[in-house]
């Protein structure tokens, strides 16, 4: 009989049986890697399509110098780079290629992809430090653009450095994803604003919505990802933590309570309401409860339109919410002005709390909630208080959109019914499940991926339209109001991520084989015949 | 000693009485069985013991206090451990993990604790990780610590079901059908893992169909059928009850039996 192989790829299926957890998430970060830096290149090509500049007028891209008048040394640079560029957007579909074919990718393309990366890296800092020193006008001939901005030149570092990481180290990032993750994004993350000093609007996006949006993603990941309870009103606790700022810190009520007090307030507030919540409604079944959570996701808006007690300001909200003041030996920092800080706030509250939960995650906590998702009849038979790990779960969840609500009501000043309307929800959670439920790179991916092209392509999308529309003299692309179609982006992406990918982007590796071999459900109420 | 007492144990579904009136005792370091044919309402005692279903009426004393209407969780916690017929395993958690979920009631630290991964959480976490290491080791698991319990192979989920229930701390035991879908040498296994138990200071009560080895490791059984007990005792004596043969083989077969 002719051998399929079949037998000894099961046989391979485990590795190393004594292991401690299972491998897998290391070829995501690969691919987040190899994949971001293309995404990253190419963004600094195109920089001012992706990043608005300030009125200022600096604001120009390796595009602007080549579609100028391309003579001169450092044009040449520049067209290398380009090339560079256009071999890190496309080599992943080279290593798919491969993968399709079942084949290995070469060591010599590896090799090759480095030896681009460097060379660009080398490249961008030269041409860098060449405008610092030499004339533009001889560095790239006569141009309209005066300066490549440093956006640009921070993009397509980090990106050849992406590049580099993960075709050269590619052993390291796959064995040890996590550190592998923290040392790039790290540094990343924290000089952002000085990469972007030129676009303070993009560094105010970056906190106000991919940082808090990255919050609330987390927050319902514990709810729904690791205990698998549907949460359809988790923008109620969000607005909670938001209202608690408005009111403790606005002239409404003349209390004035600094920031870092609110955001533990806020939490404490949003988990005592979703503990109160939670009590009477965690024994209910799946769809049940997630029918109960709507409600209440619809309630609490309404409550504050309604502007009970007279706390909550009615339809119009709380407006004029501090914003922080610290006064420094050496300085003062008005957050209201250097946005900046806000952006590094966000940040540590971000890491903080990524670090907490998977310290949870890996916790008897977490492994409670696991087997509470898993089997909840088999949990309570191995000891496990099923009402009190799911509260606990709600609690938490609900304790990080009370912080990131806080967070929020300073940022933006001002807090209305509408900003926590269902469709905040739903953006939430199509967050967790584009970017892989139970899966925390996987979410912190997908509020990358969906803020990104929600919150700040669709804004910009109707402008560089109407450009297109112009160029090629086809005017009525810039009538179109593309930030309409927000939520047909958010189907459309949904629909094709479940025939294509149904555990998200970056799949938790359990709930990839769920997936693919299905599993009952069966609460314990159910079972015991009292739901 | 009697360490579990059933009492008058009653379940109706409906119509259905699937337990009527039982009433038995377990002692201390006793193995007992169960048996009765398909449908008697063996399963759905376990489950009224364990707490999975609210009798209809009736009560169960463990160690002579009443356990009847407490919670799933806290009468595992109590000292009553169990298995499933189906087997149900946390599939897409390692081996490992089943077995720590088992000690999950008895850990020390804190939520607080497990937030911050406090010293107090780590030296726990390495404490039970060694406890169920050892655990699995016991039961020749050791291998396929780090695989999703649907990886093991059928006998071997078996296996990793009673480690799970052994991590819980039991005094007792409750196996459901443990032997189903076992070949005979690891029925062989079974039968001298659960004689060891019981050496250790263990009381177990299993359902088995497999009277091979309900009879060999049996100190005594208890028969239902119909949701009625029918009778109980030692070994050879329910081996030669003719009500017993009725109940397996059917109306007459008895005395067709003792014609023969
Ligand atoms: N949750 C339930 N709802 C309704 N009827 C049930 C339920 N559980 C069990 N029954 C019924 O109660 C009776 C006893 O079932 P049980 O599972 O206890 O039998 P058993 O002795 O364990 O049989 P087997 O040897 O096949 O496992 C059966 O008729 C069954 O259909
Ligand atoms: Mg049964």
């Amino acid at each position: 009989m002719p051998s399929l192989g079949l037998g000894r790829l099961l046989t391979r299926e485990r590795v190393d049986p004594t292991a401690r957890r299972p491998r897998g998430a290391g070829t995501s970060t690969f691919w987040i890697f190899s994949i971001g830096s293309a995404t990253l290149l190419f963004m600094g090509w195109l920089l001012p399509w992706f990043v608005r500049p300030t009125s200022s007028g600096i604001g120009y891209s390796p595009m602007d110098v080549v579609s100028s008048a391309p003579t001169g040394i450092g044009t040449f640079l520049v067209y290398l780079l380009g090339i560079g560029m256009l071999v890190m957007v496309l080599s992943p579909f080279a290593e798919l290629f491969y993968r399709a074919r079942k084949r290995a990718v070469p060591e010599r393309l590896d090799q090759v992809r480095v030896l681009i990366a460097v060379f660009g890296l080398v490249s961008t800092v030269v041409v860098f430090l060449l405008t610092r020193v030499i004339q533009e006008e001889q560095l790239f001939g006569p141009i309209d653009a005066f300066t490549i901005t440093d956006s640009a030149v921070w993009l397509t570092m980090v990106g050849y450095i992406l590049a580099a990481t993960a075709y050269g180290l590619r052993g390291w990032v796959i064995r040890r994803p996590t550190t592998a993750f923290a040392a790039l994004a790290l540094p990343v993350g924290i000089l952002l604003p000085l990469m972007f000093h030129q676009a303070p609007v993009f560094i105010l996006w970056a906190a106000g919505s991919l940082g808090i949006y990255t919050l609330l993603a987390l927050g319902l990941n514990v709810v729904v990802g690791f205990a698998g309870l549907l949460d359809l009103g988790y923008a109620a606790f969000f607005a909670i933590g938001a209202y608690t700022c408005g009111s403790l810190a606005s002239p409404k009520h003349s209390i004035h309570l600094p920031l870092w007090v609110l955001i533990f307030l806020g939490a404490a507030v949003a988990s005592m309401f979703g503990a109160v919540l939670g009590a009477p409604t965690l024994r209910l079944r799946g769809d049940y409860l997630a029918i109960v959570t709507l409600g209440f996701g619809e309630i609490i808006p309404d409550l504050a339109t309604n502007n009970i007690g007279k706390l909550t300001g009615g339809p119009d909200g709380i407006s004029s919410i501090d914003q922080p003041i610290v006064h420094l030996p050496f300085a003062t920092i008005n957050f209201g002005i250097n946005k900046e800080w806000y952006y590094w706030s966000v940040l540590l509250v971000v890491i903080v709390v990524i670090v907490l939960l998977r310290n949870l995650e890996h916790s008897r906590v977490g492994r409670a909630w696991v087997a509470l998702r898993e089997d909840e009849v088999a949990a309570a038979a191995t000891g496990i208080n099923t009402t009190s790990t799911k509260l606990l779960a709600f609690a938490i969840g609900a304790s990080v959109s009370g912080l990131a609500g806080a967070f929020y009501g300073s940022i933006v000043t001002i807090v209305s019914p509408d900003d926590f309307s269902f469709s905040v929800s739903v953006s939430i959670l199509s967050i967790i499940v584009l970017g892989g439920i139970g899966n925390i790179t996987g979410v912190i991916v997908g509020s990358f991926v969906l803020t990104f092209v929600i919150f700040w392509m669709l804004q910009y999308l109707n402008e560089w339209s109407a450009t297109l529309g112009q160029t090629i003299n086809v005017p009525s692309l810039g009538n179109i109001d593309y930030s309409q179609y927000t939520y047909m982006i958010y189907g459309v992406a949904l629909i094709l991520m479940m025939l294509l990918r149904p555990g998200g982007l970056i799949p938790s590796r359990a709930r990839q084989i769920e997936l693919t071999s299905g599993g009952e459900e069966e609460s314990l109420a159910a079972v015991q015949g009292i739901a | 000693m009697a360490l579990i007492e059933v009492e008058s144990m009653v379940k109706r579904f409906g119509g259905l009485m699937a337990v009527n009136d039982v009433s038995f005792v377990i002692d201390t370091r006793e193995i007992v069985s169960m048996i009765g044919p398909n449908g008697a309402g063996k399963t759905t005692a376990f489950n009224c013991v364990t707490g999975l279903y609210p009798m209809t009426s009736g009560a169960v004393r463990f160690d002579g206090h009443i356990i009847t209407g407490q919670p799933p969780h806290r009468i595992t916690r109590l000292g009553i451990a169990r298995t499933f017929q189906n087997i149900r395993l946390f599939s897409f958690m390692t081996a490992l993990d089943n077995v720590m979920v088992g000690a999950h009631w008895w850990m020390s630290a804190r939520v607080w604790d497990s937030v911050v991964k406090s010293p107090r959480a780590r030296a726990d976490e390495k404490r039970v990780e060694a406890r169920a290491r050892d655990l699995l080791e016991q039961l020749g698991l050791t291998r396929y610590a780090g695989s999703y319990a649907r990886e093991l192979p059928y006998g071997l989920q078996r296996r990793l079901e009673i480690a799970r229930a052994l991590a819980t701390q039991p005094r007792v035991l409750l196996l459901d059908e443990p032997a189903a879908g076992l070949n005979p040498q690891e029925k062989k296994e079974l039968m001298a893992l659960i004689s060891r138990l019981r050496d250790e200071g263990l009381t177990i009560f299993l359902i088995e169909h497999d009277m091979r080895v309900v009879m060999e490791i049996s100190d005594r059984i208890v028969v239902l059928d119909h949701g009625v007990k029918i009778t109980e005792g030692k070994p050879a004596e329910v081996r030669s009850n003719p009500q017993v043969i009725e109940a397996y083989l059917g109306q007459g077969a008895a005395e067709r039996m003792v014609d023969a």
